[in-house]
């Protein structure tokens, strides 16, 4: 009996050092694997931009915390709303882990509406690293808004501005879309910035922002009686579920509004549209990618880097202001969620092509 | 406020912070020296060492290099007609001329003292503006800076050089080459030709290195120095000054059309500069020495791109929305350190924002006397026959444009638009005109659309909407007036005058663009042929009515003169390398095609020794993995 105990405990003892060695010994050979060579990011965008800020924020911390140090380089192909890089990286990128993509929701949108220009392919991506982010939806008190009911009968014109119907405008046109609100969309700012002025000058009513730029630019307003904050993107906890954003607690989700004003939970392909467009715009707005086929213990040991990463302390301090507290995850602690949110059902896809064709001129 | 703004001054005591703001502006000066990399290379080379400083230094460093990119950049431009950058292709024009008359320590000098003093006003104007710049950028919506960008094109008028038809048709020109890519008020790409490359548009560097760079190199590879004879450059300082003193109104108003366009997010650093080249321009009395070496010319652009700067900085701050590329890598740095930018700033971050504003403006001083002493050992450079340094400057402009524009495609754009920009040359149209419509082409057309869509036809009676149509309305006719003054006086100096052929032909193919363009503008949506329609129908009457106009020419006067063939043949050479170059970059990746083709170009074009022939081939291989590793350049890699 005790034999077998002790056989019984010896057979664990070996288990878990097998494991724990089949765990590490890829990491040690990734070790050795990243010593001495460069990663280089390839940011689809201009420099100074989110998603370009995003990656030359994050190399440091990979060079510190992926297995053998790295060097790790930063590389701007701007063009196309983001399609240009995105192609080149799908068609030239090997799967050796030594070049790596960012995206922001952008690209990801351009993917999910099907736009005739895009050669790449999520599926044949593999996320090393993924950020949340969320979004504000607020209002003049010269709507006579005060909560979002009111956004159904207002006394001056919904009036919103923004960049383009296939950028992450999107999402606040498929939630205007989905509470049903008259809002007049005039398109064509040169950013959120500029957008979030033209609000602030009154030529517009009804706006969004990032809740990054919310916090710092618009919440100041609030006490000045400029802004009457509405609602939140909310964030994602698991497959549909929607739940208030943790940065700005104390403010509604869209789901909730919905509920709220049209008395039953929101369903149907409105619904769905808005949760993937938000799920690939705000819950996984910025991601790190390697392409399929990438080795399994090059993978593993991006994947370590991307963990002590976010556990580091150095790291969760500096992100604070920028990613203003949202959470960071490894690559393959979310990436059937990413996936399931980045695989669109067609009647949901031919909506939401549908809504931009039709009410914002888009062509496919 | 007075204090915390000493108390920011007397923090430069301290040498480590002093010490970030000179290694900001060494930085900034050699990143300007060189053709093609501006603002945004300087900050994003610094932008990694950042992160591990204090708040205070890191901004310091990267204002310090911010300001100066703008003084730095007109050395190459002047001395090499290699514009450091899309602004520099400005000062170019009468900074360039002055140096082939051997002025060119004179043109320096206008050039760095005009920068500094308009950097400093802009300091002073930054200070000033920070407690009243809120209400006074929400004063302006889309209507105003509609009617902004308009008055701006309107300037395209007296930028002709008294040749209204040609200036109006290169102006068309601009605005239409701005339409390429995306238009920004309908989901429609225009002009792509179903290519990725073309839909964010034409890159502003390709245009200003290809229009103003390449279109002279083309030109001289058949002179020699760029300098003739003896006239040293020292002898221009004292000018220089003197040109200041009495010039001293436009460096005021050059700087405060820079903070303007600055302030107003939307219009642009460039869009600013050209602006004040073209209010200058358009007020003057005699038009007729700008583009041949008028000094005017230099002060008016060089005071308002470094005020543009300073200005930028007011949006940034106070709203968070950066006006350009170097301001927003300077927020994203900001916040990092956890320094929101926003209308807290004023209260929570006052030191690290007069921090700021003294590094900008003790940097303009220290970037302008670093510009003094450095530009007489570049000076030199004149004295060297142009075909020696060909290949180097060739080399640093292609390398310049592919940075801001990582495509094969960009470069081929680039030739491209030298080779049509060298035809205007010979068919006397004015190319300055093509520059200020490219860069408001954009923002005209947004705010047209923000305007009309926003406010409906309500926009016309806002007060300062009408102030600016009134002030268009005299521009234009001024203009108008003046240039048709200016026609009737002979172009005494118009440098080798082409035949009347030539005119014909270039006409000919303006005609051919634009019925071209018309057409194509049809198969758009409502709101994407707009502009397009409105460069092109004007485009195509104008350049129809110059074709008849050059054929009655044709028919009445003699054939071309006869230098014509060699002007010709030397062009051809020079855009026959520069494509030769491209491809073999394309084909091969940079050190292979370096290597070709440098030495190849200094053994049959500069008739070079062989060991003259292998340092000059070793240094600039050198100097592009030293530059590759400094600056993370991008190359193309090569397909085979």
């Amino acid at each position: 009996m005790s034999l077998t105990r002790w056989r019984g405990s010896h057979r664990v003892v070996i288990a878990v050092l097998t494991l724990s060695l089949l765990l590490v010994a890829p990491v040690a050979q990734a070790a050795e694997y990243y010593a001495g060579k460069t990663i280089e990011i390839v940011v689809p965008f201009g420099a100074g931009g989110g998603t370009d800020v995003w990656a030359r924020f994050i190399a440091p911390y990979l060079e510190r915390h992926v297995p053998g140090n790295p060097r790790v380089i930063v590389r701007n192909m701007p063009g196309g709303e983001s399609i240009t890089g995105a192609n080149h990286f799908a068609a030239n990128a090997r799967p050796d882990g030594l070049t790596l993509l960012a995206t922001s929701g952008t690209t990801a949108f351009h993917y999910l509406l099907g736009r005739p220009q895009v050669r790449y392919d999520f599926e044949k991506l593999a996320p090393v690293i993924v950020t949340a982010t969320g979004g504000v939806v607020y209002a003049s008190p010269r709507t006579g808004v005060k909560q979002p009911a009111d956004l159904l009968k207002p006394q001056a014109p919904l009036v919103y501005g923004g960049i383009s119907a296939t950028g992450l405008d999107l999402v606040t046109l498929l939630t205007f879309e989905l509470l049903k609100l008259d809002v007049k969309s005039v398109l064509g700012f040169e950013g959120r910035g500029p957008a979030r002025l033209a609000f602030e000058r009154g030529e517009t009513t009804l706006d969004y922002q990032t809740t990054t730029a919310y916090q710092t630019q618009v919440v100041p307003l609030i006490s000045q009686g400029k802004v009457t904050p509405l609602m939140t993107f909310g964030i994602l906890t698991g497959p549909g579920k929607v739940e208030r954003d943790p940065t700005v607690p104390d403010l509604p989700t869209v789901p909730e509004v919905y509920q709220q004003i049209h008395k039953e939970a929101p369903s149907g392909v409105a619904w769905r549209a808005y949760l993937a467009f938000m799920a690939a715009g705000f819950a996984y707005q910025k991601a790190l990618w390697a392409p399929d086929g990438t080795p399994k213990e090059v993978m593993a040991a991006l994947h370590e880097g991307a963990r002590r990463l976010i556990e580091s302390a150095d790291f969760k301090e500096k992100s604070q202001d920028l990613m203003e507290g949202y959470p960071t995850y490894s690559g393959d602690a979310v990436e059937a969620a990413v996936r399931e949110a980045l695989s669109l059902p067609p009647e949901v896809r031919a909506f939401a092509r549908d809504l931009v064709s039709t009410k914002y001129g888009v062509k496919f | 406020m007075p204090g915390a703004a000493l108390d920011a001054l007397a923090a430069f005591a301290d040498p480590a912070l002093l010490g970030m703001l000179l290694a900001g502006v060494l930085t900034g000066t050699v990143v300007g020296v060189i053709p093609g990399l501006g603002g945004t290379a300087a900050v994003s080379l610094l932008l990694p060492f950042v992160f591990g400083l204090e708040a205070t230094h890191a901004m310091a460093l990267m204002v310090g290099a911010v300001a100066v990119v703008h003084t730095a950049d007109v050395i190459s431009a002047v001395l090499l007609a290699a514009p450091g950058s899309a602004s520099a292709a400005v000062v170019m024009m009468d900074g360039h001329a002055l140096a082939r008359q051997g002025q060119a320590g004179r043109a320096l000098a206008v050039s760095f003292l005009a920068s500094m003093l308009g950097g400093l006003i802009g300091a002073f104007g930054l200070t000033l503006s920070i407690p009243i710049a809120r209400p006074l950028v929400l004063a302006f919506g889309s209507p105003e800076i509609f009617v902004l960008c308009l008055l701006g094109v309107s300037f395209a008028v007296s930028l002709s050089e008294g040749k209204i038809l040609k200036g109006a048709a290169a102006g068309l020109l601009g605005l239409l080459l701005g339409t390429v890519g995306s238009a920004p008020n309908a989901a429609e790409y225009r002009f792509t030709f179903g290519t990725t490359t073309l839909m964010d548009g034409l890159p502003l560097i390709a245009i200003a290195l290809g229009v103003f760079g390449l279109a002279e190199i083309a030109d001289f590879l058949r002179r020699g120095a760029v300098a003739s004879g003896v006239a040293a450059i020292g002898g221009g300082w004292l000018q220089g000054i003197r040109d200041i003193v009495r010039y001293r109104w436009h460096v005021v108003r050059g700087a405060l059309i820079g903070i303007w366009a600055g302030i107003l997010p939307g219009i642009g650093a460039t869009a600013g500069t050209w602006m004040a080249y073209g209010q200058v321009v358009a007020s003057a009395r005699d038009k007729s020495r700008f583009g041949r070496g008028d000094v005017r010319g230099i002060i008016a652009p060089e005071s308002a791109n470094n005020a543009v700067e300073a200005g930028d900085l007011i949006p940034t701050l106070l709203f968070g929305v950066p006006g350009g590329v170097p301001a927003a890598i300077m927020m994203g740095a900001l916040l990092v350190f956890g320094v929101q930018p926003g209308p807290r700033i004023m209260t929570e971050h006052l030191d690290l924002v007069y921090t700021i504003v003294w590094s900008f403006a003790i940097a303009n001083v220290v970037g302008a006397g670093l510009a003094f002493l450095l530009s007489p050992l570049l000076a030199r450079l004149t004295y060297v026959p142009f075909v020696r340094l060909a290949p180097a400057v060739l080399l640093v402009m292609l390398v310049g444009a592919y940075q801001d524009s990582p495509n094969i495609g960009t470069l081929v754009t680039m030739i491209l638009l030298g080779v049509a920009a060298w035809l205007m040359k010979r068919a006397d149209y004015p190319r300055a005109p093509l520059l200020i419509g490219y860069v408001l082409s954009l923002p005209t057309e947004r705010y047209y659309w923000l305007t009309v869509n926003l406010h409906g036809s309500s926009w016309v009676t806002r007060p300062w909407v009408v102030v600016l149509l009134l002030l268009l309305v005299a521009s234009v006719v001024w203009g108008i007036w003046s240039s048709l003054k200016a026609n009737r006086a002979p172009d005494a100096e118009a440098e080798a005058p082409s035949g009347p052929a030539w005119h014909v032909a270039v006409s000919a193919g303006a005609l051919v663009v634009f019925s071209a363009a018309l057409v194509a503008s049809f198969g758009y949506d409502e709101g994407a042929r707009l502009l397009p329609m409105l460069a092109t129908i004007p485009g195509v009457a104008v350049s129809l009515v110059q074709f008849v106009l050059d054929v009655r020419r044709l028919r009445r006067g003699p054939a071309g003169p006869a230098t014509d063939r060699a002007v010709v043949q030397s062009a051809l050479t020079a855009f026959g390398w520069m494509a030769a170059f491209v491809l073999l970059l394309w084909l091969f990746g940079p050190y292979v095609a370096a290597g070709v083709f440098v030495p190849l170009f200094l053994v049959t074009m500069a008739r070079m020794r062989w060991i003259g022939v292998a340092t000059y081939t070793l240094v600039v291989l050198l100097a592009m993995s030293g530059l590759t590793w400094l600056f993370g350049l991008t190359w193309p890699h090569g397909v085979i």
